[in-house]
C-alpha cells in the first residue's frame, strides 16, 4: 500500500502571493491524497488550479478523482472553475455530499459557476462530474479506502475527513474553532498553559491517525480577538494532536496575515508545547508544493 | 565657498535623459553541504536534473555508507528546484521533517543520513 499527500494550497481565507508568503506558499486549501491507485482531493481552493495542471503533465490517463469538501466558504471552492480536468470529457469527478442522498456540495459548487459569478456555466463543463455521498455515518469504503466525515465549529458547519487503507490513515480537519467545543472555554483562557480538555468525540475521530492535517490559524494572543470566527487556536489543535496520539500535525490554513516567519514562530510554540507533554508527536507548517508518504 | 562653477553647487541642469540599461547577473542556484563527508562544499545546480547518492554514477557522489546509491533528484521546475526521495533507506529531510518531496525554497536545509546541506535561491 502506498499513500502520499501532497499540500497544494495551505493558506486560509484568502490568497497570498508575494515573497513574505513565498515558503509556505499562498494558494488556498487544496490537498491531494493518493492512495495506491485513488486519488482523493480535499477542498478546492486556489491550490486546485495547480494540481489540474499536474494531472495533465503526469500522462495521457483520464483524470478520476473523489472530491471532499470541507464547505463550501470561498477559499475551499475558488479552485474549481480553474480546474481544467473538469473541462475534458473523459475526466470522471465524484462531488460528495456528507449523508445518505446529501447533493449540497454538488449544487453548491455548481451556484458559483452561475453568470453573475463566472463566464463558464457548470452545465457546459464535459468531465462527467457524479454528485455522490459518503452514506451512514460510519462512513463509506471508496475503492478500499474507508472515508468518515466529522461534523466541525464554523459559521455554517464544516466537515472533517478521515481516509484509512490498510492500517495508515490521514485525518483532514480545517476551518474548525475546536476552541469553542472545550469542556470550559474559559478556563483555557485564564489558564493558557493548562492542557486543554477537548471534545472526546473529535479526540476519538483524530485518534491514531498517522497524519492530522488541522487549522491552526491563530495564535493565543490573536484568537482573544478573533472568537466565534471559525478557526481554532494553534496551541489547542497541537493538544488534540496530543491526546489523541497521531504521528504528525500539518498545522494547515494559515492566516493571510502571517508571514512565513510568523508561521515558524506559531510552530515553534507549537513545539515547545509537545515537548512540555512529554509527546513525540511531530509538527510542522503545511506547506505548499511537498509531498508526504506515510505507511 | 565653493567657487561658481563647481557642478555641485550649481543649480540642476535640465537635459533630455538617455535611458541605461542593466543586466542583472544571472546566479545559479545553489546547494551548500554543511555537514557529513565531502562538507564543506558548494553545489552549483545546472541542467535540468541531478542524483545526489552514494554511487559514483551519481552527479553529486556524497561518500557515506548510510547513503543510498541514489539518494534523491532533484529536478529543475518553473520555480527552483524540487527535491525528491528515491526510496532511500534513510530518507529526505527537510527543516528537519522527513518528507517524500518538496519545492526547495531559500534557507531550507536538507539533509541525507549524515549530510547536511543548505539551499540558496539564485536569480
Ligand atoms: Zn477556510
Ligand atoms: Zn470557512
Amino acid at each position: 500500500m502506498s499513500c502520499f499527500v501532497r499540500f497544494w494550497g495551505t493558506r486560509g481565507s484568502i490568497p497570498t502571493p508575494g515573497r513574505k508568503t513565498h515558503r509556505y506558499g499562498g494558494n488556498t486549501s487544496c490537498v491531494e491524497v493518493r492512495i495506491d491507485d485513488s486519488m482523493f482531493v480535499l477542498d478546492g481552493g486556489t491550490g486546485l488550479r495547480e494540481l489540474g495542471v499536474d494531472l495533465l503533465k503526469r500522462g495521457p490517463a483520464p483524470v478520476r478523482a473523489h472530491m471532499l469538501f470541507s464547505h463550501m466558504h470561498w477559499d475551499h471552492i475558488q479552485g474549481f472553475p480553474f480546474f481544467v480536468p473538469a473541462y475534458l470529457p473523459n475526466s470522471r469527478l465524484s462531488i460528495y455530499g456528507t449523508f445518505t442522498g446529501d447533493r449540497r456540495h454538488h449544487q453548491l459548487l455548481s451556484g458559483q459557476m452561475s453568470s453573475d459569478y463566472f463566464p463558464v456555466d457548470f452545465s457546459s463543463l464535459n468531465a462527467n462530474i457524479v454528485a455522490s455521498d459518503l452514506g451512514p455515518p460510519t462512513g463509506r469504503i471508496i475503492e478500499g479506502v474507508a472515508v468518515r466525515c466529522f461534523d466541525q465549529r464554523h459559521p455554517g458547519g464544516s466537515y472533517a475527513y478521515s481516509l484509512e487503507k490498510d492500517g495508515v490513515r490521514v485525518v483532514y480537519s480545517t476551518d474548525n474553532e475546536v476552541d469553542l467545543g472545550l469542556a470550559d472555554p474559559a478556563a483555557a483562557q485564564r489558564d493558557l498553559a493548562a492542557p486543554r480538555e477537548l471534545p472526546p468525540e473529535l479526540v476519538a475521530f483524530c485518534r491514531g491517525a498517522d497524519l492530522l492535517i488541522a487549522d491552526g490559524q491563530y495564535t493565543d494572543d490573536e484568537y482573544v480577538k478573533k472568537v466565534g470566527w471559525g478557526h481554532p487556536r494553534a496551541s489547542t489543535v497541537t493538544d488534540l494532536a496530543v491526546q489523541a496520539g497521531v504521528g504528525q500535525l500539518a498545522i494547515f490554513h494559515h492566516d493571510p496575515m502571517h508571514s512565513d516567519d510568523h508561521i515558524d514562530a506559531l510552530v515553534g510554540e507549537c513545539r515547545e508545547r509537545v515537548a512540555r507533554w512529554g509527546s513525540g508527536v511531530i509538527v510542522f507548517a503545511a506547506r505548499e508544493g511537498m509531498t508526504l508518504k506515510l505507511g | 565657498m565653493s567657487l561658481p562653477d563647481d557642478p555641485l553647487d550649481s543649480a540642476t541642469r535640465a537635459q533630455a535623459v538617455p535611458v541605461l540599461t542593466a543586466r542583472p547577473s544571472v546566479r545559479s542556484h545553489q546547494l551548500q553541504q554543511v555537514e557529513g563527508p565531502g562538507a564543506p562544499q558548494l553545489i552549483e545546480l545546472r541542467g535540468t536534473s541531478l542524483i545526489i547518492g552514494r554511487s559514483p554514477e551519481a552527479e553529486v557522489r556524497i561518500p557515506s555508507s548510510s547513503l543510498s546509491r541514489q539518494h534523491v533528484r532533484l529536478d529543475r521546475g518553473d520555480d527552483g528546484w524540487t527535491v525528491t526521495d528515491l526510496d532511500s533507506s534513510n530518507g529526505l529531510y527537510l527543516n528537519e521533517i522527513r518528507i517524500y518531496s518538496a519545492e526547495l525554497r531559500d534557507g531550507d536545509t536538507v539533509q541525507l543520513s549524515d549530510a547536511l546541506f543548505v539551499y540558496f535561491e539564485g536569480r
